[in-house]
């Protein structure tokens, strides 16, 4: 009994208490932070990372405002960012000790959820629009009718992910509405043409790169990294952004107001802002990262590819999809049940 | 010689049990075998291969998790074991008394409560302990997993002490043997299959824990039941299959263990 207390004490002792010197406490989504990179940083500066994954933007919100977390930086979506600053939670970075800040590309410098750039700085951020087979339908696929009205070639071979934000915000702007629409005339549009158009879908799943490579789906909503990564396993496969208005999101690093290695975490942002190490972290998670000139450093198979930049002509289109709140959310709410039934 | 009545001869009983057997076992054979694909298909079958083992077992972040996952589970299981016993001999070794059922229902309360109220609770709790103290162990995720643990391991216990009389225990006392004597040398050995069996059901549910974990781990405190969660919401490949064989593989052998120790003698 003597001994296991022992070894139990030495255990406990072993794996908590003092913060060293050199450590930095990075909470992110799972499988999302590139090995590579971190490996990097390690060697560069002689600091250790402990990366730690949350599954959802609730979670690691809970965590962080319970208090003690004990993290450094925090990778929340856009919506999420002014509710962290809103709380407290998140200290206004000090932009002298960030020289790469500069680095930021200019259509991400001021964004809606941070003005400036004062809390957070880029991660990675990606569009959901349509993936398309061209074997199987040769029309226009920069529409969100190849899901809410689908064309003749396509009915019965749709998917739709599963995603209430992605797929209502579709739907809203494809019915003429704003992403949080609460105008009763265009949300009962979008319910007539989405419970019109489920018959005509083949499935409601998360999976959609299997699927789109191996021709089982002919069409399906998609994120555009899981297009890119569809088209590199089937040429076929296109990525269309619906001209009534496609969806955006960003993922974005901020830095805890009550994190202990601050000295490191500033040294992390820079590093990651820096275009070279910002193209690790698209080559590992395979979406774009908001720092100019990082596209040089990429991967052959991600250079140019239509997936992360879209065509001028539909670069103004999307929208950032955003938690939707009252009114707005109880008709996506309502309409969604709908749809699930 | 009980009645000819039997189960098993009702109409439809085979057809049942196949279905409901299909229905639990199906998915998960399903996946042990893709955790053997060459491909990085979760779709189609290309040829066996180890590669995606081999990969898990390369991974740092999958071996600290790996790590993490034993220790908790162990001490876990060593804690609520030790607490499970006592309480299963305070409560079945003495005349009923008064209150008796309300006791059951409080050593049994992490089996009624939902977890992620439990969860929550903890986190908040914790957090509280954590900016006191500046502990940020494992201590706590231990803590946790042994409080949820109790109830696996006090239901096997409790039940190998009520098909124990005290005929024994009566027969060492009026051979002048002290309290302590007897405990250690009666009634410990007889329960011990008991307790083992205890052991293993806190262990196993101490891994396989997954929303009380997400919320109460500090930095760097990934269980493989978290890690696997974190890897849900990008691609899925195969190395995450590799793992659920795994803690499968564990949880089936503890599991047989259990049964071994429990089942009734055939004398």
């Amino acid at each position: 009994m003597k001994r296991t207390l022992t070894a139990m004490a030495l255990v406990l002792a072993s794996t908590g208490g003092a913060l060293a010197e050199g450590e930095l406490f990075l909470y992110n989504w799972g499988n999302y932070t590139s090995p590579d990179l971190i490996k990097k940083f390690e060697e560069t500066y002689d600091v250790k990372v402990t990366i730690t994954d949350f599954d959802s933007n609730d979670t690691a919100l809970a965590k962080i405002e319970a208090g003690a977390s004990g993290f450094d930086l925090v990778v929340p979506s856009a919506g999420f960012v002014g509710i962290y600053a809103e709380k407290g939670l998140i200290q206004k970075l000090d932009l002298s000790r960030l020289p790469n800040h500069k680095n930021i590309a200019p259509e991400w410098m001021d964004v809606a959820w941070d003005p400036g750039r004062e809390y957070s700085i880029p991660y990675q951020w990606g569009s959901t629009g349509m993936s398309v087979n061209g074997t199987v339908y040769s029309g226009d696929i920069n529409t969100s009718s190849i899901f809410m009205d689908p064309p003749a070639e396509l009915q019965g071979k749709i998917n739709v992910i599963p995603e209430m934000g992605d797929v209502m915000a579709l739907a809203t702007m494809w019915a003429g509405g704003d992403v949080c629409s609460e105008d009763p005339a265009v949300m009962k549009k979008v319910r007539d043409a989405l419970l019109a158009a489920k018959p005509k879908w083949m499935s409601m799943d998360y999976s959609t790169v299997e699927k789109m490579i191996n021709n089982d789906y002919a069409a399906t909503v998609d994120w555009n990294g899981s297009a890119l990564r569809s088209r590199l396993g089937n040429a076929d496969v296109k990525f269309g952004y619906p001209k009534e208005g496609y969806g955006l999101w960003m993922d974005n690093v901020v830095l805890l107001a009550d994190a202990k290695n601050v000295d490191n975490a500033y040294l992390f942002m820079d590093f990651i802002m820096l275009p070279e190490n910002a193209a690790m972290l698209s080559a590992f998670a395979r979406y774009a990262n908001g720092i100019a000139g990082s596209e040089a450093f990429m991967p052959d198979d991600m250079k140019g590819a239509p997936e992360l930049v879209a065509p001028a002509e539909f670069a103004d289109l999307g929208q950032f999809v955003t938690v939707c709140t009252g009114k707005a959310l109880e008709y996506q709410n309502a309409i969604w049940t709908e749809l699930q039934k | 010689m009980a009645e000819k009545f039997a189960v098993t001869r009702l109409p439809g009983f085979t057809t049942i049990a196949v279905v409901a057997f299909v229905a639990l076992y199906a998915p998960i054979l399903t996946l042990v075998a893709y955790s053997f694909n060459a491909s990085e298909s979760a779709a189609a079958w290309t040829g066996f291969s180890l590669d995606w083992y081999r990969l898990a077992f390369q991974n740092d972040e999958v071996k600290n998790a790996a790590l993490n996952s034993l220790i908790v589970a162990a001490f876990a299981a060593l804690i609520s074991t030790t607490v499970a016993t006592l309480a299963a001999l305070g409560t079945t070794r003495r005349a009923a008394f008064r209150g008796q059922t309300a006791i059951y229902a409080v050593i049994n309360q992490p089996l009624m409560v939902p977890e992620i109220v439990t969860a929550v609770a903890l986190l908040i709790f914790f957090s509280s302990v954590k900016l006191a103290t500046g502990y940020t162990g494992l201590g706590y995720l231990i803590l946790a997993h042994a409080a949820f643990c109790i109830p696996f391991a006090y239901l096997p216990i409790r039940a190998r002490l009520e098909g124990m009389d005290l005929t024994l225990e009566t027969a060492a006392s009026d051979l002048y043997a002290s309290s302590w004597q007897t405990f250690r040398h009666v009634t410990l050995p007889l329960l011990m299959p008991g307790v083992l069996a205890g052991a293993m059901l806190a262990f196993v549910t101490s891994l396989d824990d997954v929303v009380i974990t997400e919320f109460i781990k500090s930095p760097g405190q990934d269980t493989l039941p978290t890690y696997m969660l974190g890897q849900l919401r990008r691609q899925m490949k195969p190395d995450v299959n590799a793992l659920s064989a795994l803690l499968l593989a564990v949880t089936l052998l503890l599991l047989a263990g259990v049964y071994l120790l429990t089942r009734k003698r055939a004398d």
